[in-house]
């Protein structure tokens, strides 16, 4: 759906669901997943229905994402740093069992 | 909360004025006040200075790479016009620049809850401005939730911040200015639209002639330079389409809409939509602020007086001693980056003239603000919306958190859920993560329709702080709470026998 305009400089790695990816410095985590071409950033929790980003200025909250281990993460709003580990959400989350680990 | 209001003075200010947003006219705004030796804190969203239209532009400028220059061309010199703009914001050391900062609460006495990371706190200022911008006019139509749909704006964003651009089919489909602009630029960075399908008419053009103005021509000109430019091209340009929908399962696959009493299907791996651009009522609502309903812009808009002061409508006791938020730029008003920029320094103009220094409003920046809206009634009627002119079938999302169809709401308001908030509780519809950002507008035109109402303003679900999303560990460590209003209260404080007092609940 997306190419780079411009060959990547100051590539570093961000891991989206533990799989190593290269992002830019400077860009937010929904380009990133973008140009990394997933199919979707979440699946909705109500039907589990696959979402990208819609609006990319903080609107629709469409690109919600797990970021270090904390959830509903906004991608478009969000830097990507060196190692950040970024996690799609795939539905409701099970909120019991993960406080139970 | 409503004994915040008398121990106002007690509370230490953080800044003479808080501005929330730092797009053309939050910075403008800013260097103004500064220059008068104000102390300013700034509050911005975004990892640099410049707002949505000036987005990234700093870095693109740096870069001497041949493909960012040809970005900077294909984006044209009204993106680089934002430069020396950043340039003097940066450049101001009275300016307390705070970037990545949301806001998650205003308080129309000039409390403002911020959050940054995992740190979250309020600050307060004398005068509070709000300019926070706009947001794109919210279009439900079926498939508008497929991944593969996306709106002009974003797509204009990932241009300027995000190094990329589209590839395969693409199709543009809406209206507005913003929706040429994108064509031609994406055409110059070698992506050629498959298809433009435009809901404005030529009938549209020819009733718009008679709000031109002499000083509203240039951008008219500009726009009849990309029309032509497009043209040449052979881009594919349909108007005058109705019904549009995205169809696919996982992701977009096709789009078909109507028009001259045809359906039109056409196959498509991007499909970018536009139906304009509108004030974001989400901060002025959730503070409690007056709203209007603007005819020709066809969306609410903060109640202002023309130097940006808003006013409070809240109920009387929570109602500020005086409300010292004013709203500038387009989150006052769409105008585009000129008419913010001359906004913003007339609402700074106006604050010094409260705080008796400088000269008030010089009649140069009036005279600016008027030219530079001039065009304004020209666009509106060129461009009405139109993905949005009809209100979705009963199988079409309308909020797309909670994934709630329009038929949904009909037959809840139907049951009687017929106000904004009662709405909100029976079905979650704007109780998602967007809060109603998305769904606010159509939802109220769903009720007025089961009304049969129309002209008048349409409810809004009551905005409620946090607006935006505030992680537990944020809020219990939060700074600036005031201290005579903060009660400590420990479990030795609950009363031996408590009697709930759920008779003076108010309702809602
Ligand atoms: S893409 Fe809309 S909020 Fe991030």
């Amino acid at each position: 759906m997306f190419s780079p305009i411009a060959p990547l400089t100051h590539s570093i790695t961000v891991y989206l669901d533990d799989q190593p990816i290269s992002a830019s410095k400077g860009e937010s985590v929904a380009a990133c997943l973008l140009r990394a071409g997933v199919p979707f950033n979440r699946l909705t929790p109500v039907s589990g229905a696959p979402r990208l980003p819609y609006c990319m200025i903080g609107q629709c909250f469409d690109c919600l994402v797990e970021i270090d281990g904390i959830g509903n993460q906004q991608a478009c709003l969000t830097i990507v740093r060196d190692r950040m580990r970024v996690r799609r959400q795939n539905g409701a989350a099970i909120a019991l069992e993960h406080s139970a680990q | 909360m409503t004994q915040a209001t008398d121990m106002r003075p007690s509370v230490p200010m953080d800044a003479d004025i808080i501005i929330v947003g730092c797009g053309p006219a939050g910075m403008t705004a800013a260097i103004e006040l500064a220059e008068a030796n104000r102390s300013v804190i700034v509050l911005d969203m975004q990892p640099t200075p410049g707002g949505q239209i000036f987005r990234n532009l700093e870095d693109n400028i740096s870069q001497q790479s041949s493909d960012r220059q040809a970005l900077l061309a294909a984006l044209g010199p009204a993106y680089r016009a934002g430069a020396d703009l950043i340039r003097r914001f940066r450049a101001s050391s009275r300016i307390d620049y705070r970037p990545l900062t949301t806001v998650w609460e205003v308080r129309p006495d000039g409390t403002v809850g911020w959050l940054r990371g995992m740190d979250a706190g309020y600050l307060r200022a004398t005068t509070v401005i709000l300019a926070h911008g706009a947001m794109e006019r919210p279009v439900p139509f079926p498939g508008w939730t497929l991944p593969g749909v996306m709106t002009a704006g974003s797509v204009q964003t990932l241009l300027k911040a995000g190094n990329l651009k589209p590839t395969g089919n693409v199709v543009l489909a809406g209206t507005g200015p913003l929706l040429l602009l994108l064509a031609t630029q994406l055409h110059k960075l070698g992506v050629k639209p498959t298809l433009i399908a435009r809901t404005d008419r030529f009938s549209d053009g020819l009733r718009a002639m008679r709000y031109l103005r002499r000083n509203g021509l240039l951008p008219v000109v500009k726009g009849l330079g990309w029309l032509a430019q497009l043209k040449r091209s052979g881009v594919r340009m349909t108007s005058g389409v109705s019904d549009l929908a995205a169809e696919g399962e996982r992701k977009v696959e096709a789009v078909s809409f109507t028009v001259k009493g045809r359906r039109v299907r056409q196959p498509c791996d991007l499909l970018v939509v536009h139906d304009g651009i509108v004030p974001a009522i989400d901060i002025p609502n959730g503070a409690g602020l007056a709203l209007q309903w603007d005819q020709t812009n066809a969306s609410w808009r903060p109640r202002t007086t023309s130097d940006g002061l808003a006013s409070s409508a809240l109920p009387p006791d929570l109602q500020p001693e005086r409300c010292v938020v004013r709203i500038t730029g387009d989150a006052r008003r769409i105008g585009g980056a000129e008419a913010t920029i001359a906004h913003g320094r007339l609402t700074a103009q106006a604050i010094l003239a409260e705080l008796r220094k400088g000269d008030g409003i010089s009649s140069k920046s009036q005279q600016a603000v008027d030219r530079t809206l001039s065009v304004r009634p020209f666009l509106d009627a060129a461009f009405p919306p139109g993905l949005s002119a009809k209100l979705p079938d009963d199988n079409t999302i309308v909020c797309r958190c909670e994934e709630l169809t329009a038929g949904a709401l009909r037959e809840k308001i139907r049951a009687g859920f017929g106000n904004m908030d009662a709405l909100r509780g029976e079905t979650r519809c704007g109780m998602g993560p967007c809060q109603g950002r998305n769904c606010m507008i159509t939802a109220a035109r769903l009720i007025e329709e089961d009304r049969g109402a129309c002209g008048s303003t349409p409810p809004v679900f009551r905005g409620r702080p946090p607006i935006r999303p505030l992680p537990l560990g944020a809020l219990a460590g939060l700074t600036g709470l005031d201290p005579s209003a903060t009660e400590l209260l420990t479990l030795e404080d609950k009363p031996e026998h408590d009697v709930e007092a759920t008779s003076d609940v108010p309702a809602e």
